[in-house]
């Protein structure tokens, strides 16, 4: 076995995936061939000096790490927790969403109609029925005699 | 009979007794790996505590994720996924942050380097060369994200090519290559810091 064909089977040794026959081969040439043998050396050291700096940290966090099921229990009921809990601040920002969606729609309100142009001053905004999931929002047009709804989102359908 | 006494995979049982609603279940899942999955992590964010943040959120993560498990497979396999994900994320949100210094307040003991050079090969060997493990440290560090996760899954872990490549979703035609890269790396690394 030369030099090229040593250095390529060294790798494979250190993962235990040369055969015995490769592996007696290469033996006797590491015997006779220092540069390999160093080559050799070095390629199996990697792996312990790896384990030993992770051996090292895990000694110095064995504590935290015995109490590993203590913080994923804690952080799996937090979790659950956070599951059953109504999103109050999500369902809020949703009606505002829906209000702020529906003046924006009414700047646009079409001029040319038999309707009078829209007026910011001439509406009211009417929230309901925020106990659930559904939320409507009604925009009431006052600017004629009698009040009409002129734009409702329910249930973030208009 | 409950979940946790049935044949097959011991993994299997107590994954079928977790999703029945037995958290214990998933508490003595989590003992099998809990050391295994800290050492891998560690390898790859390099910090003891960030790595305790990733094994705990790895397994919050794979408790709610369970119900996807396919039987027949490997936990670890499947969890190491959440795992190294779950790690090169930590990384990157850590490299981009900042450049990490390298904590030594892990090594104790003589800083003075041996008169006689060894490759370290026990906690107690680092602890007496304090510049070894820096540089082994920043050699680490040093390697990009996919290489870092193959060589600490091979060398920390001795996982299977195959098993890392069902990991990390790539050919093993590709951990072989990764695999030689970062030895290569870290070899000529640990050399020079010999001959230096």
């Amino acid at each position: 076995m030369d030099c090229r064909a040593a250095l390529m089977n060294i790798e494979a040794k250190a993962d235990g995936l040369l055969p015995r026959e490769a592996e007696a081969k290469l033996a006797g040439h590491l015997a006779g061939c220092a540069a390999c043998a160093a080559e050799d050396a070095a390629i199996l050291a990697t792996g312990p000096a790896l384990r030993a700096l992770t051996g090292i940290r895990a000694m110095e966090k064995a504590p935290a790490l015995d109490a590993m099921w203590t913080r994923v229990r804690a952080g799996i009921e937090e979790s659950r927790e956070a599951r059953r809990r109504p999103s109050w601040i999500a369902r809020w920002a949703w009606v505002c969403a829906a209000v702020a969606l529906a003046v924006v729609a009414l700047l646009f309100y079409p001029a040319g109609t038999d309707r009078p142009p829209f007026h910011p001053s001439s509406f009211d905004v009417a929230v309901e029925e925020v106990e659930s999931e559904v939320a409507t929002v009604a925009l009431v047009d006052k600017g004629e005699d009698l009040p009409r709804v002129i734009w409702i989102i329910e249930d973030a359908k208009t | 009979m409950n979940g946790r006494e049935k044949g097959g995979d011991p993994d299997d049982a107590l994954i079928r007794a977790t999703l029945a609603g037995d958290d214990g279940a998933f508490g003595e899942l989590m003992e099998r790996y809990k050391g295994r999955a800290f050492a891998v992590a560690v390898g790859i964010v390099g910090d003891g505590d960030a790595a305790l943040d990733v094994v705990q959120d790895s397994f919050i993560k794979a408790y709610y994720k369970l119900k996807e498990f396919r039987f027949g497979s490997n936990f670890y396999t499947w969890f190491y996924r959440l795992l190294v994900n779950q790690a090169i994320d930590r990384w990157r949100k850590v490299a981009r942050s900042a450049e990490v210094p390298f904590d030594e307040s892990w090594l104790s003991g003589d800083a003075s380097p041996p008169g006689a050079f060894a490759y370290p090969r026990t906690p107690e060997d680092f602890a007496r060369d304090r510049e070894l493990g820096d540089v082994l440290q920043r050699a680490v560090d040093s390697l990009p994200e996919y290489h870092r996760a193959v060589i600490v899954l091979r060398e920390v872990d001795g996982m299977a090519y195959d098993e890392i490549a069902k990991v990390l979703g790539c050919s093993v035609g590709t951990v072989m290559s990764r695999l030689h890269y970062a030895r290569g790396k870290l070899k000529e690394i640990l050399k020079s810091h010999r001959e230096g």
